[in-house]
């Protein structure tokens, strides 16, 4: 069985909106919680770092909303994780669950590939496979040949090609130290919380002319997809193009977060919500 | 003229563009290395090689690792970009 990790989360109004819980709040909490069982049970990422030159940059993640839950709900959250290598070695991944008075509240999964660093103080590095040093920390139910795949791709052609465009806006955005980690790089769950801004200044703008995107502040954000190719840094200016779909019932929102200079997209964001209260699974 | 992104600003006292008197573009690296010495470690290894790490680009054309010997003028701008970093 692979190894899971389960630890209690004291809740603050931070972690929530009026609708549920925060995704990018959830991402960091997820990220803390991956490191938190690299450290009990491989080793930590601090030494990972540190003694084995390796780095983990984040390449996809999702955020699948269950049940409505409150701050009003829990005074904690329980949360458990488990990590995995997929790839041969080419990624680590991991999944986590979050219950709100026993109620599953969210499901998380994010991948990340391993680097190689260089060992310079930037702590730049190239995509390299694990060492067999650390893949030895695994279990072997934790390691997994088949590479993870990213649902992104899938979905965007399918809602491009299926959906009715309603709305599109650009966003512009720097990215700013608080915004970054400790190699004045973004700290990804960022995405999430652009891509949501950016949402939010496109229903500002075309929301009274297209009503039915109001649903999209009123309701709960029910998955959120995430898919990088390579990252901001500290005062890389960039904009978030936001295109709003409806499609099977659905609002989705496909965001491309892009680089002001050379306007390559760097990341891709899908949010999808409810239409109308109705549920998928 | 040198630019850096984002995650090398903090080893240039966090200038972005940087103008360098120089007559390559291996030179032009070294001269900003001699200029902002936290940079010298960050850009080349123990070899004193530029590190695989970074992508350089000469007016927006990225050059080879064989290809830092090119020529540079005062018109010209190198372009000095971390790919990734792994923190």
């Amino acid at each position: 069985m692979p190894r899971w990790c389960a630890y209690q989360v004291p809740l603050d109004t931070g972690m929530f909106t009026p609708l549920g819980l925060q995704p990018t709040a959830l991402f960091r909490l997820a990220f803390n919680g991956a490191g938190d069982w690299l450290g009990r049970n491989a080793m930590s990422h601090r030494r990972l770092v540190k003694d084995h030159s390796t780095g983990l940059v984040i390449w996809s993640a999702s955020f699948i909303s269950g049940a409505p839950v409150s701050f009003f709900d829990a005074d904690h959250l329980d949360v458990r994780i488990t990590g995995r290598v997929c790839g041969g070695g080419t990624q680590f991944a991991c999944e986590g669950e979050v219950l709100s008075s026993a109620k599953p509240a969210a499901y998380m999964h994010a991948c990340c590939v391993p680097l190689r660093l260089d060992g310079d103080p930037a702590l730049s590095g190239v995509p390299a496979r694990l060492s067999a040093e650390v893949m030895a920390t695994f279990l072997p139910e934790e390691i997994d040949a088949r590479p993870q795949r990213s649902p992104v791709p899938g979905v965007r052609a399918a809602v491009v090609r299926e959906g009715t465009l309603l709305a599109r806006h650009q966003t512009h955005f720097t990215i700013h130290r608080h915004q970054c980690e400790v190699a004045d790089q973004w700290f990804w769950p960022e995405a999430a919380s652009l891509a949501s801004g950016a949402r939010e200044d496109l229903l500002r703008a075309a929301a009274d002319g297209v009503p039915v995107l109001k649903g999209a502040l009123g309701t709960q954000l029910r998955r959120l997809d995430l898919l990088f190719n390579r990252p901001f840094f500290l005062f890389d200016d960039g904009a978030v193009v936001s295109s709003a779909y409806e499609w099977e019932g659905r609002l989705v929102f496909i965001h491309e977060l892009a680089g002001a200079g050379d306007g390559h997209v760097r990341a891709v964001a899908i949010e999808q919500f409810a239409r109308d209260g109705l549920i998928w699974d | 003229m040198v630019r850096v992104n984002g995650a090398l600003l903090r080893f240039t006292d966090y200038r972005r563009a940087i103008t360098v008197a120089a007559p390559t573009v291996e030179a032009a690296l070294g001269k900003l290395a001699e200029e902002f010495q936290p940079l010298r470690k960050v850009l080349f290894d123990r070899e004193g090689n530029v590190r695989a790490t970074h992508k350089i680009f000469l007016n927006g054309e990225q050059l080879e690792r064989d290809e830092l010997g090119r020529p540079t003028g005062d018109a010209d701008s190198v372009d000095l970009l971390l790919a990734i970093s792994g923190g």
